[in-house]
């Protein structure tokens, strides 16, 4: 499968347990698809970097499995190539990157640079597009590191936000970790889970230990922010503070991702779940859930979306926006099924089904 | 290459189809090497990145990826392992799943 994709078409790159596929529109009605890329391997993650709207980057087995970690980075349309080194730890830790599970382009006046996400959790950046790779060790040997547990999928570092407005601004998230903030550029970081519950531990509010699933920028451009946890979804306010838990109005306190609009304000997009035991949606109805209150209230969209009868879930990278008027949703099932959405969540249509296993979704447009 | 022109010029190690775009192709590699980890400094100095899909950053052989030494599995740690001219060296994956 190839084909050319126009400049100004929207593009979805959706990784998945058999390699990548870019899915691409010029009008958001008839989709063509181009791959599949890195075939055989997991990919955790792919995405078109915005910056250029040209460059792809993924995270992927070094030419599938047991070669190691890889980065794959190409021009959209063509094959990806593994860039010239993976992440690796500062020799004389005794750790070693098994996988990286979520590639983010850098800042906008930073072009060349890259923030991947990896297993065991930690965060590098790289300032040449993936060839080389700084172990940022303020992060990655926390004095809280020692006391570090893994959730289900593993310890893993998978959200990366940069601010858009500030570069310096960092944020991350970790299972079973939590949240990370940083206002220099990685050289420092604090803690930043005040608010957010720990149902599994004794303290329930802990300082860290959350177990955080995604994170997303609250399109507001003051540092607000919205979480989806394993325990609960939250908002958190402008600089800093402490997270408001939202989940009041959703079916359960379970899902893994969160996409927020681009543009406009305090409006998000989750995709609850049963629960941690019963990883499908409420009811074999898909369906997603939108706010545009930061969470006060809650309404779900489901026209469209398969069920009743349909017993499957979307992973924590699962979801994503285009930048669209009005704003175009994405959602990929962990059963292969693509769906679309051309009217903010309202209604969707299935894109592309039979897929292996979907990993990521991420929305972008061709330049 | 013939065992006896191996013997003349090092140890030979044939390299997987995945680890080719690190050597620009080549399915083999002629090199000196004392033992197995020097075997892997010698590849890297040539073919900077290939010894980290054979081992991490820890040292540790990757899981799932064995490496023969004249056809016999090798288990012990590679410094352990010494190397002479005319030997021939496999990096291979494994047959994992079921």
């Amino acid at each position: 499968m190839a084909s050319a994709i126009k400049k100004g078409s929207v593009v979805v790159a959706v990784g998945t347990k058999k390699g990548g596929f870019l899915f691409h529109s010029p009008d958001r009605k008839k989709w063509s698809v181009a791959g599949p890329f890195m075939t055989g391997a997991s990919v955790y993650h792919m995405v078109l970097d915005p910056r250029d709207g040209r460059t792809v980057y993924a995270a992927a087995p070094h030419f599938a499995e047991p070669w190691g970690p890889g980065v794959y980075r190409g021009r959209a349309g063509e094959q990806l190539k593994p860039t010239a080194a993976a992440p690796k730890f500062k020799e004389g830790s005794n750790l070693a990157v098994s996988r990286v599970w979520h590639v983010e382009p850098g800042p906008e006046d930073e072009p060349e640079t890259v923030y991947a996400g990896v297993e065991p959790a930690a965060l590098f950046r790289s300032a040449d597009r993936g060839d080389t790779w700084q172990d940022i060790e303020s992060l990655n040997y926390h004095s809280t590191r020692k006391d570090w547990q893994p959730g289900g999928g593993g310890l893993c570092l998978h959200s990366i936000l940069v601010d858009p407005k500030k570069s310096k601004h960092l944020v991350i998230g970790i299972s079973a970790v939590g949240a990370f903030e940083s206002r220099d550029g990685g050289r420092s970081w604090t803690t930043e889970n005040r608010g957010v519950r720990a149902g599994f531990m004794p303290n329930k509010y802990p300082e860290w230990g959350q177990c955080v699933h995604k994170l997303a920028w609250d399109a507001s451009g003051d540092g607000s922010m919205f979480q989806q946890n394993h325990c609960g979804t939250y908002h958190r306010g402008p600089d800093g503070g402490s997270w408001t838990e939202v989940t009041k109005g959703l079916p359960s306190e379970f899902g893994f991702p969160i996409a927020a609009h681009p543009d406009r304000k305090n409006t998000a997009f989750v995709a609850p779940l049963i629960g941690a035991e019963n990883r499908v949606f409420p009811k074999g109805q898909m369906a997603v859930w939108k706010t545009g209150n930061s969470g006060k209230t809650w309404r779900r969209v489901s026209k469209g979306l398969p069920g009743p009868n349909a017993y499957l879930g979307v992973l924590r990278e699962g979801m994503s926006t285009d930048a669209e008027d009005p704003l175009g949703l994405y959602v990929g099932t962990n059963t292969g099924q693509l769906f679309a959405s051309r009217d903010e969540g309202d209604s969707w249509k299935m894109i592309a089904d039979f897929l292996p296993p979907i990993l990521s979704v991420s929305g972008g447009m061709a330049r | 290459m013939s065992a006896a022109e191996i013997a003349r010029t090092g140890v030979l190690v044939r390299i997987p189809s995945a680890l080719r775009s690190y050597t620009r192709g080549q399915d083999e590699v002629v090199l000196d090497a004392p033992n197995l980890a020097g075997m892997l400094e010698s590849l890297e100095s040539s073919f900077p990145g290939i010894r980290h899909r054979v081992v991490d950053e820890a040292g540790r052989r990757r899981p799932f990826v064995n490496v023969f030494l004249n056809e016999e599995l090798v288990m012990t740690a590679f410094p352990d392992v010494a190397l002479k001219p005319g030997d021939i060296v496999h990096i291979l994956p494994s047959v994992a799943g079921g």
